[in-house]
This record gives structure tokens, C-alpha cells and sequence, in this order.
């Protein structure tokens, strides 16, 4: 028996499959480590099913967020009607409480988020293949890889409390000044407005890892920008291989997967197909993209990002463009499609409907954007780079702030280097006071919105840094100030004079 | 002596001014605590107390109970074989010679006796109940004997005082027997100026006739459920026990379902519900609230509620489940519901109840020394503890050497004593346990109002104490009244709490004030014109309520209640922002946070944290931080200028 790591554990399951004795292994759709015995993941459900019974007899509308244990966290969160996510992490010794449960739920959102924009919903998937078996292959492809990229980044454990002035799921804009605004808006009219086989819908464009602009509603533009911050800015895609390699790689590829057919279309429509009878063979019988695989972007001689993750075509001569479901605009599917020039990146979204019938209208638009874009982009690129302030840009000396707008999905955060300077005890102590605000929040989101909710705190820890929280309406604000000689009446000054400043005053207290 | 007496001129001439002012709308009865309003339930033993018929009613309706509960048992599948074995004829065949028994003996009873049999006959039936159900566990009925023995204890004192007595000692009888079986009167409104918060609390079982399946019932807003490790119901705040058996079950199936991965459930949210768990020993304790209280303090109040369940049994009831896993507890406390209701109530109005500090009664710094003097006069080797209580607050407390109350026994001691209302009409020596101090012996509390809201409380290891208690007492009681301190201490209950009005306003300095002229008449102290200039309603600069804490004392002082806090709704809403306040600035995970102020749409709140004191402050939610924090620095320092009078400044320090 070898040792399994237990310490961090998901599930997702559906609570409207395997009701009867002896299916409840059909409840599961997805469980990591997937080498966990089935008895450990049934024991796992079995609790998570129970608890949720039980809740909805005193809470009905909101059921279980979080159960504790002493030794473990289940995080529990429903993307979907009888779809249930639960994060399992076990406690640390030395840290014993757990962190924010808001900003765990965040990462199961996030994950959930990225998960449809890929494939569907899980329910269209289980839908269209009523055995599960096209959605657990999907969740296998995609979430173990979003899982080691969320654990690299740190120890999921400490995760919340060091994430105390970041917030997932939100978007880090690029300040711009006017001109440089109105240059980018005419970049986008020019590539949004040819017509033709490779219509481009929406666009996304990004400056390093900051959001330039986008035509995309905000919930799909957050989700898009969290997967090209994950794996297609510069600094995400790989290096290792170059844009020279893809061949090679492609024909790797081809040949250790002869029987290479189904590309992503016929997965999201995966109904019609048979499905295989082991789902564990799955690999074999038809592909799933595996969206979230390290290293599988390159940037092409061109420009152009490409990748493998979604399959080659049936010739095996050139890879097949990803395709993501805009869940907030339309229910469409797209072709993304993206170009780099140093440190700026253009996604491209081009509507599949507009397609011909397996045509593949990347190859039209890739010689429309070179042909009549690459100049305009690449002198826009030196105009930002020349704006970009630098990685601390963002940086306001004295402060250590987080100010998200909810509404936008669009927060701004002190540069993380920053952050990392601050004293553990004021992170902790923002951590507290975070979860405080998110279970007072919770209590206003239930009793309706008929007035926005207003808050003022300051806080002074026992080493005397003051951690600062204004929340007027969807806007909010965070700060930590480690000016031992502050006293309260100069703290909310300075709140005072940075909300003024750095928020549009939209805190101000008059 | 003369200083009282002057004290006691001194508030005489003040209290028509100050009733005047301090006067507000009395109790409240139809404002209740939590969720729906009901009319208060009243509990048939009240009844029973009063005529010998009711008395075999009330009987035969715990012998129903029990059997109900057999019935309930075997349904669940709760029980093992032995359960099953047992005809449901033979446990009703032996009720009803019991009843036959109790009847037979009522017959030829005095008054005072049917209500000594009534506690009989609520341990025989409890008897007759366990030992039906195990005959192979003999240990059972051994149990049984110790408890009925305490309660024989209670039993000999009280025909002591029959003897001695006669009407008198009958009325002790009575007492006890509410005491412990509790009743369904409603406290009476008593003249004097309390937080109406106080007074909401309906006395008795409240929905009695709820169950799980009731969506009335899983609406109440806060849930307690203690119950066996085997899932047996023990209390519920809302519902029949005996009905929610299943609920309990589930309950206990999930904590071990937990427990069987060699863990232990803490708690689950969803949404706005919170369910806490906590394990004492056999002892299950649960809430299930939505009132977005914070966790630490849920696990307080369940605390709490453990000790309020020793205070009455003692841990040793912990022997009992070793015995069987299927004692049932419930019928043990019969009666006590009164105690616990009244105990959850106080979690939404007694400051102690998260504090971990008691408050005492403002008082002159003479009378209270008088009072103490009392106390210690009495002082031997027989009394563990002598306390005077006026209003649940303590105006004084003696101990023997090196021995300290706790606060938290304090709380429970106080909440027991005022919760049972037949205490109030005369002398009674009951057993009872101070959980921090030994929570594995009973100790006897020998309890008697010397007037209507001033308790005295003689707590003694021996139990045979009874007599030379009651001559305790009297030497007390005449000393106090003799003294005129009795008169000051009930003015000062009357005369209520601190007020945000008396404090000193304005550019009044406090410092300079007459210690006595600020106690005596704090109108007069005060000119006219600082009044005035007071900003925003309430105090100055808008200040409606504070609370400040003595680390050392373990003592705290509130503030009365004042407009605008004058509905029950805006007392409870800043006693629950109070109440996280202080939970937030001490859940740091580096140790206490040192300030916090906090401003919503209600008030803003400041709170202050130090080595030597914490002082809680809500003001108008317009107010300006920086006169809100001249006014605290000043209250503050108006306090510990007043030390002596605000505080009892004789106790030990407690270590805990």
C-alpha cells in the first residue's frame, strides 16, 4: 500500500444520478487523487449528500457552504442545479483554523468557470451522454491539470490566508491614458470589423498579464482572462520548444495516437457518439482536450499561438483550433484564436456558426491580421510598453491595497512583491477580518438588496499595523497600513485621501 | 454607620428625580425572544404543586412520558436486544403501582408532603423506566439510588424546616419542588428599570408541540439540542424531546459518522445556518442558529449550557452513561426547563454571557463594604462561599480562604437561582455544582431573597449545613436591615444602571467631581448647560451605549439602555454587534486585536483593547470618530475614577 496524499481532495458529484441501492457510484463524476478507493470516495459523498439533506431542512435555498472538522475542511459549492463541487484540505497543525471559506469557494468557482468555457456545463454533458461517461473524461482532463497549477502556486492550504489582498476570479486592468485608450478601441473596430468567412466576434487583448480591453461581457472576459493569464501570455507559454518545434511535435503526436479522430466538436456534441464501455480507456477511442496541459502553447513563426492541447486534424498536418462556450453572452461556441507580438496578446473569438462546414477559417484571419493589422498592433505594443509603469506600477507607497469592483469583476491590488513584505500577523488579521465581512455579506445577499450594504472598519493588531476595510455597494476596498504610529483618526484620513486618489472617491464618507 | 446613613439621605432625596427619569414601559410579555410570537406555554407541574388529585396527573404524565419513550426507543431500532424483550404491559403494570403507591400516600399527606412525593415519584418513575429496561444492568438502579439520595437530601432538610416552621416549611417544600421541577409563571413585573430585552424571556417550554416535521419549528432562529451519545434527546430549546428523538438520532449519526474517520465535526454554515457541535464526554451538545452569531460565541453559549446541565447534575452524571449508554438523562432534569430557557435567553441580553466577567451592582463604596463586612462576619468553616446578588448583578461575594468563584459559575449559579421563581418566596437549601470550581461534587446552596430582587446565597460543602445556613442568615438580614444597607441596595436596583446621561458631558471635568455627588445625584452634578451641548441623540457626541471591562476584576459595567435603544429590536441587534465585536478583537490568531471601530448603517462601534481593561462604545452611525474617541478616553477614565463604586474591589483575582 503505497501511501496516498489525502491532503488535498475534490469531488464532484450529481446528486439526481445512482439513487437506487447499489449505483451510488454513478453519483461520482469526478474524484482527486483518482486513485482514492472507491469506499474512501463513497464515505466522502455519502457525507457530503447527508450534510446537504440536512442543511436544506433549515436553510433551504442555501445549502451547506462549509462542514469543519478537527482535522480536515470540506468546502463545499453547487455550480450547477444537483451538481456538487467539495474541496477536501486537511488542516495544518501550525495554522489549525482554515483561512477565508469564500476564497476556497473561489477557487471552485474559478475551476467551474473555466471547466464550462471549455466544454459546456457539466448537466449538457451528462445530457447529451446520459452514462457520464463524456463529462468524466472531460472533468479528468481538465481538472487534475487545474489542480497541480493551483497547487504550484502555493500550498492550497495557505492559499486563502496569503490571498488576502488578491481575489480570484477578478480581472487586473491596465491604466490607460486617453489616447492610447482611443488608439486601442480603433485596433479593435479594425479587427472586429471584417466580414467574411472569419468573422471575429469578441476580442481580448492583454498587456503582459493586465487586461487592455475586451468586447466580452464581464463573467466570460474574467474566465478568458484567467485561462490566457494561465497559459497564453508571454510569460505562460512555452519556452522550452519554440515555435520551430510544432512540427516534431505534431507528428509525435500523430503518431503515438494514430486513431487521432474525433476533434473537440464532436465531444461538446458527443451525444451521437458511441461511448466506450470502459470510460478508463476513454484516451483511446476518441479525444478530449486537455485545455490546462502545461507546455502546449507555442508562439508560430507568425505570431500566432498555437497548441496541440485540443487534438490535430484528421490529416495530421496542423493542429485544431480550441474552441470555448461563452456562457454569459450568447451560449456560442467560438474559435479562439491568438496572436502575440512581444508582450501583448490579442484572443480573438470567431463565431463556429459562421463556419463553414469544416472549413477551418483560422488560416483566412491569420493572413487578414497579418496583412492588415500586424503594423497597427505592433505599434501599439511599443505604446504600451512604453506606459507600462513597470511591474510596480500599481504600487502606492504607504499602502497595501485591494480594491475590487464586483460589478466589473475588475479589482487592483498593490504588486505582489508588495504584499509579500507585509508581517504574517497583519495577513492573518486581514484574513479574520476578510471572513467576518464575506459571513456579514452573505447575511445582506440573503435579505434582499434593497439597500446597498455600507461598511467602515479599522482594525489595529497587536502589532500595531491597521488593517482597513471600506465596502460601499458592490465596490470594496482593502487596505493594510504597517505605520506603527498611526492613530485612528490619521488611518481614516489616509483611507481617506487613497479612496479619493486611487478610487474615484467612491468611498468618500460624505 | 453614619456614612451609609448619609448615603442612604443622599439617595433618597435623588430617587424621585431619578425613578422619574429612569422609569420606562414595563415587561413586556408578548415580545419574545427569537422567531414567532406564542402565547407563553404553561407547564401542567405548576398545577400540580397546588391540589392532591393533580398531583397523580402530573405523575402519571411523566409515567406516560416514559413509556412514550419506550415506544420511541424500539421504533428507532435505538435499542439493543434488551429493549426489544420488554412487553410493553410489564412497564405499564409497574407504573401503575407505583401510581398507586404515590396516590395511596398522597392520600394521608400534608400539603408539603404531596409536593415531597412529587419529586419522589418523578425519580420512582425514572427508576421504574431504566430498570424495565435493563434487567442486566443492575448498576442502573444503583445510579439511581445516588440521585434519588441527593434528592432525599433536599427532602430530609426540607421536613427539617416543616418541623421547624410549619407554613413556612411547607412553603420551602413548594419551593423546592419548583425549584426543581420548575413552573410556568411568568416572572412579575418587578418596579424597577431593566432592559425590557431582559424581560422577554418567555418562562417555560416554549412550542411545545413542535417536532422536526414542523416548518414552524425549523424556522426558530436559534436551536439547542442536548442529547446521549446514543442519540437520546436530553433537551431541545423548541419541541417535545421525546418527538425530536429522531432528529437527535440524526444528529448523533452524523458525529459519528465523522468520528468513524477518526475525526470530529466542529461545525457546517450554509448560508446563514450554523450548526455547532461539541462533545463533552457522553454529552452531545448542538446548536443550529441563523443568527449570524460568530462561531466562538456559539461555542460559548454551548459551554455554557454544559455547565448550567453540571451545575444541576454534576459530572458525574458522565458515570452514569459509562454504565449504560441508554440512560435517559431527560427525566433526571425534569423540570429544569425553566433554567435552561432562561439560560439561551440570557444569550441575547446578559453582556456576561461573552464577557466571561460578572457585573456588579452600583453601589456606594460604603454600603457595599458593609455588605461585605456582613458576609465575612458569617464567615467559618462551613461556608465555602457567601454571595449577595441584587438583580443578577453581585454586590458582594466572600469566599473562603484562597477559594475563588468563577465567573462563569457566577453566571450559572445567578441564572439558575432568578430563573426559578419559587426561590423568590422563601428559604431553600439545594444541592447544586460549580462546574469550574469542582465540577464533580455537589455542593448546597442554601438560597433566600432578603427582599424582592436581593438574594442571599450561602454555599456550603456540608450538607447537613441547613440550621446553622439559616441562622447565618439572620444574623445577615438583620445587620443589612438594621444598617439601612438593604434600603440603599434596593434604591440602587431600582435606580438602575449606569446612564449615559449622568456621565459627565461637555467640558465638565470628571476628575474634579465629588465622588458621592456623582453616585447620589448625577442631575445635580451635572450643570444644566453640558447637557445641552450634548451633539445627536443620546450622550455626547452621539454616544448610545458602552461597556468596559476590568481585565483584573473579571468585572465589567453597561450602560443603562437609552433612547434610541429603546425597542427590544435595537437592544438585541447592538448586543449581538457587542457580542461580535468582542469576539473579533479576540480571535486574532496573534492575540487580541488592540482597536477596532466598525461603522454600518446602525451605529458605529469602537472597540479598545488593553492589558488593564476593554471598553465597547456604540454611537449614532453619524457620529464623528474623533469626538467619539474623546468620549470614550473620557468615559474610560470617568470608570477607573469610580472603581470603588462601579466595582467590587475585594474579589480575588481569578486564574483561568
Amino acid at each position: 500500500m503505497s501511501e496516498l496524499d489525502t491532503s488535498v481532495q475534490l469531488c464532484i458529484f450529481d446528486t439526481s444520478r445512482g439513487q437506487s441501492d447499489g449505483q451510488e457510484l454513478d453519483k461520482i463524476l469526478f474524484f482527486y487523487p483518482s486513485e482514492s478507493p472507491f469506499s474512501a470516495q463513497l464515505s466522502l459523498i455519502g457525507l457530503g449528500e447527508g450534510i446537504i439533506t440536512f442543511t436544506k431542512m433549515f436553510s433551504p435555498n442555501a445549502p451547506c457552504d462549509i462542514i469543519d472538522t478537527e482535522k480536515r475542511s470540506h468546502v463545499f459549492f453547487q455550480p450547477e442545479p444537483d451538481i456538487w463541487m467539495i474541496l477536501v484540505i486537511e488542516k495544518r497543525k501550525e495554522s489549525g483554523e482554515l483561512g477565508r471559506t469564500r476564497a476556497l469557494q473561489a477557487i471552485l468557482m474559478e475551476a467551474h468557470g473555466l471547466f464550462t468555457l471549455f466544454y459546456g456545463s457539466i448537466r449538457a454533458l451528462l445530457l447529451n451522454s446520459p452514462s457520464g461517461d463524456v463529462a468524466r473524461s472531460c472533468l479528468q482532463a481538465f481538472l487534475p491539470d487545474y489542480i497541480s497549477d493551483v497547487m504550484t502556486v502555493k500550498r492550497l492550504s495557505m492559499l486563502s490566508s496569503h490571498s488576502g489582498l488578491q481575489e480570484r476570479g477578478t480581472i487586473q486592468m491596465m491604466a490607460l491614458d486617453r489616447s492610447t485608450a482611443l488608439e486601442v478601441q480603433s485596433v479593435v473596430d479594425l479587427l472586429q470589423s471584417w466580414f467574411g468567412s472569419g468573422r471575429i466576434h469578441h476580442t481580448l487583448l492583454l498587456f503582459q498579464d493586465l487586461l487592455v480591453s475586451t468586447t466580452l461581457p464581464p463573467e466570460d472576459a474574467a474566465h478568458l482572462y484567467t485561462y490566457a493569464r494561465m497559459r497564453l501570455i508571454p510569460a505562460a507559454i512555452s519556452t522550452s520548444s519554440g515555435g520551430h518545434s510544432l512540427k516534431k511535435v505534431l507528428s509525435r503526436a500523430n503518431s503515438s495516437s494514430v486513431h487521432l479522430k474525433a476533434s473537440a466538436s464532436d465531444i461538446t456534441a458527443a451525444g451521437q457518439r458511441p461511448s466506450p464501455a470502459d470510460s478508463s480507456n476513454h484516451h483511446s477511442q476518441f479525444f478530449t482536450p486537455r485545455p490546462l496541459q502545461h507546455d502546449k502553447w507555442w508562439r508560430d513563426n507568425d505570431g500566432f499561438l498555437v497548441t496541440d492541447a485540443w487534438g490535430v486534424d484528421a490529416q495530421g498536418m496542423s493542429a485544431i483550433t480550441p474552441t470555448v462556450w461563452l456562457q454569459q453572452s450568447s451560449q456560442e461556441r467560438m474559435k479562439l484564436v491568438a496572436y502575440q507580438h512581444k508582450q501583448l496578446t490579442v484572443v480573438m473569438l470567431i463565431s463556429v456558426m459562421h463556419l463553414a462546414p469544416n472549413a477551418d477559417g483560422s488560416h483566412v484571419l491569420r493572413n487578414q491580421v497579418l496583412e492588415k493589422a500586424s503594423n497597427k498592433l505592433n505599434a501599439l505594443e511599443d505604446r504600451l510598453s512604453k506606459e507600462w509603469g513597470g511591474i510596480n506600477a500599481n504600487h502606492v507607497p504607504g499602502y497595501r491595497y485591494l480594491y475590487v469592483d464586483y460589478d466589473s469583476r475588475v479589482s487592483k491590488a498593490s504588486p505582489a512583491g508588495k504584499i509579500a513584505t507585509l508581517t504574517k500577523d497583519s495577513l492573518l488579521s486581514l484574513d479574520k477580518v476578510r471572513s467576518e465581512i464575506d459571513i456579514a455579506k452573505g447575511r445582506c445577499d440573503g435579505s434582499g438588496e434593497a439597500q446597498p450594504y455600507e461598511l467602515e472598519t479599522c482594525v489595529r493588531t497587536r502589532s500595531n499595523a491597521w488593517v482597513v476595510v471600506r465596502i460601499r455597494g458592490n465596490h470594496e476596498l482593502y487596505l493594510v497600513l504597517e505605520r506603527a504610529s498611526e492613530t485612528l483618526l490619521l488611518t481614516a484620513e489616509a483611507t481617506e485621501k487613497f479612496s479619493r486618489r486611487h478610487c474615484d472617491g467612491i468611498f468618500a464618507s460624505d | 454607620m453614619s456614612t451609609s446613613e448619609s448615603n442612604e439621605a443622599q439617595t433618597t432625596i435623588s430617587n424621585p428625580e431619578d425613578m422619574s427619569l429612569s422609569y420606562e414601559p414595563l415587561f413586556d410579555a408578548t415580545e419574545e425572544d427569537n422567531g414567532p410570537c406564542y402565547l407563553p406555554s404553561y407547564s401542567s407541574e405548576k398545577v400540580e404543586v397546588d391540589s392532591l388529585s393533580s398531583t397523580s396527573e402530573g405523575v402519571s404524565s411523566d409515567g406516560s412520558d416514559a413509556l412514550s419513550e419506550e415506544g420511541v426507543l424500539e421504533d428507532r431500532q435505538f435499542s439493543e436486544k434488551e429493549d426489544s424483550e420488554i412487553s410493553g404491559d410489564k412497564g405499564n403494570s409497574e407504573l401503575q403501582e407505583s401510581f398507586d403507591e404515590l396516590i395511596s400516600g398522597d392520600l394521608h399527606s400534608e400539603e408539603g408532603e404531596t409536593a415531597q412525593q412529587r419529586v419522589e415519584g418523578v425519580d420512582r418513575s425514572i427508576l421504574i423506566e431504566t430498570s424495565s429496561i435493563s434487567d442486566k444492568y443492575p448498576e442502573t438502579s444503583e445510579i439511581q439510588v445516588e440521585s434519588a439520595a441527593e434528592n432525599g437530601n433536599a427532602e430530609v432538610h426540607n421536613s427539617y424546616q416543616g418541623h421547624e416552621s410549619g407554613r413556612g416549611g411547607v412553603n420551602a417544600i413548594e419551593g423546592l419542588a419548583t425549584a426543581i421541577g420548575g413552573n410556568g409563571v411568568l416572572k412579575p413585573d418587578i418596579g424597577q428599570n431593566e432592559d425590557r430585552l431582559k424581560d422577554n424571556c418567555v418562562q417555560g417550554k416554549q412550542h411545545q408541540y413542535e417536532d422536526d416535521n414542523s416548518t414552524a419549528w425549523r424556522k426558530h432562529k436559534k436551536h439547542f439540542f442536548i442529547f446521549s451519545h446514543a442519540g437520546k434527546p436530553i433537551y431541545s430549546r423548541y419541541g417535545d424531546e421525546h418527538k425530536l428523538a429522531g432528529f437527535t438520532a440524526t444528529l448523533q449519526a452524523i458525529m459519528s459518522f465523522v468520528n468513524n474517520s477518526g475525526d470530529s465535526i466542529k461545525y457546517i454554515r450554509s448560508g446563514h445556518h450554523q450548526v455547532v457541535f461539541m462533545v463533552k464526554g457522553p454529552i452531545y451538545l448542538v446548536s443550529i442558529s441563523s443568527t449570524d452569531e460568530p462561531l466562538r460565541a456559539l461555542r460559548r453559549q454551548l459551554d455554557l449550557l454544559h455547565g448550567q446541565l453540571l451545575l444541576i447534575l454534576t459530572k458525574s452524571l458522565e458515570k452514569c452513561f459509562l454504565k449504560n449508554a441508554k440512560f435517559d438523562l431527560g427525566s433526571l432534569l425534569g423540570g429544569t426547563q425553566n433554567v435552561f430557557s432562561s439560560l439561551i435567553h440570557s444569550f441575547s441580553w446578559n453582556f456576561a454571557s461573552f464577557l466571561c466577567s460578572y457585573t456588579c451592582l452600583r453601589l456606594p463604596h460604603t454600603a457595599r463594604q458593609a455588605v461585605g463586612a456582613a458576609l465575612q462576619d458569617i464567615a467559618d468553616k462551613d461556608i465555602l462561599f457567601a454571595l449577595v446578588l441584587s438583580d443578577s448583578k453581585v454586590t458582594n461575594i466572600v469566599g473562603a480562604d484562597k477559594a475563588s468563584l468563577h465567573p462563569t459559575d457566577i453566571f450559572l449559579l445567578s441564572n439558575f437561582v432568578s430563573s426559578s421563581e419559587s426561590l423568590r418566596t422563601t428559604e431553600s437549601f439545594l444541592p447544586v455544582c460549580l462546574p469550574k470550581y469542582n465540577a464533580m461534587a455537589f455542593l448546597y446552596a442554601y438560597i433566600y431573597y432578603l427582599d424582592k430582587d436581593t438574594c442571599l446565597i450561602l454555599i456550603t460543602k456540608n450538607a447537613d449545613a441547613f440550621f446553622h445556613l439559616k441562622d447565618c442568615k439572620s444574623k445577615v438580614e438583620s445587620f443589612l436591615t438594621e444598617s439601612h444597607v438593604l434600603h440603599d441596595i434596593s434604591n440602587s436596583v431600582a435606580r438602575g444602571g449606569l446612564r449615559i446621561d449622568d456621565l459627565p458631558g461637555g467640558d465638565v471635568l470628571y476628575g474634579s467631581l465629588p465622588v458621592s455627588r456623582v453616585m447620589g445625584d448625577a442631575k445635580e452634578s451635572h450643570s444644566i448647560s453640558s447637557i445641552k451641548q450634548r451633539t445627536g441623540v443620546g450622550g455626547a457626541a452621539g454616544l448610545w451605549h458602552f461597556i468596559y471591562r476590568s481585565a483584573y476584576l473579571n468585572q465589567y459595567i453597561a450602560s443603562e439602555f437609552l433612547s434610541p435603544l429603546e425597542t427590544p429590536q435595537a437592544q438585541k441587534r447592538l448586543f449581538r454587534a457587542y457580542q461580535s465585536l468582542y469576539v473579533s478583537i479576540h480571535g486574532a490568531p496573534t492575540g487580541p486585536h488592540q482597536m477596532k471601530y466598525r461603522r454600518d448603517e446602525n451605529f458605529v462601534l469602537l472597540a479598545w483593547s488593553t492589558a488593564d481593561f476593554e471598553f465597547l462604545a456604540a454611537f449614532d452611525p453619524l457620529a464623528e470618530k474623533s469626538s467619539a474617541i474623546t468620549v470614550c478616553n473620557r468615559i474610560c477614565q470617568w470608570v477607573r475614577d469610580l472603581e470603588n463604586e462601579l466595582f467590587f474591589l475585594g474579589a480575588n483575582p481569578f486564574n483561568w
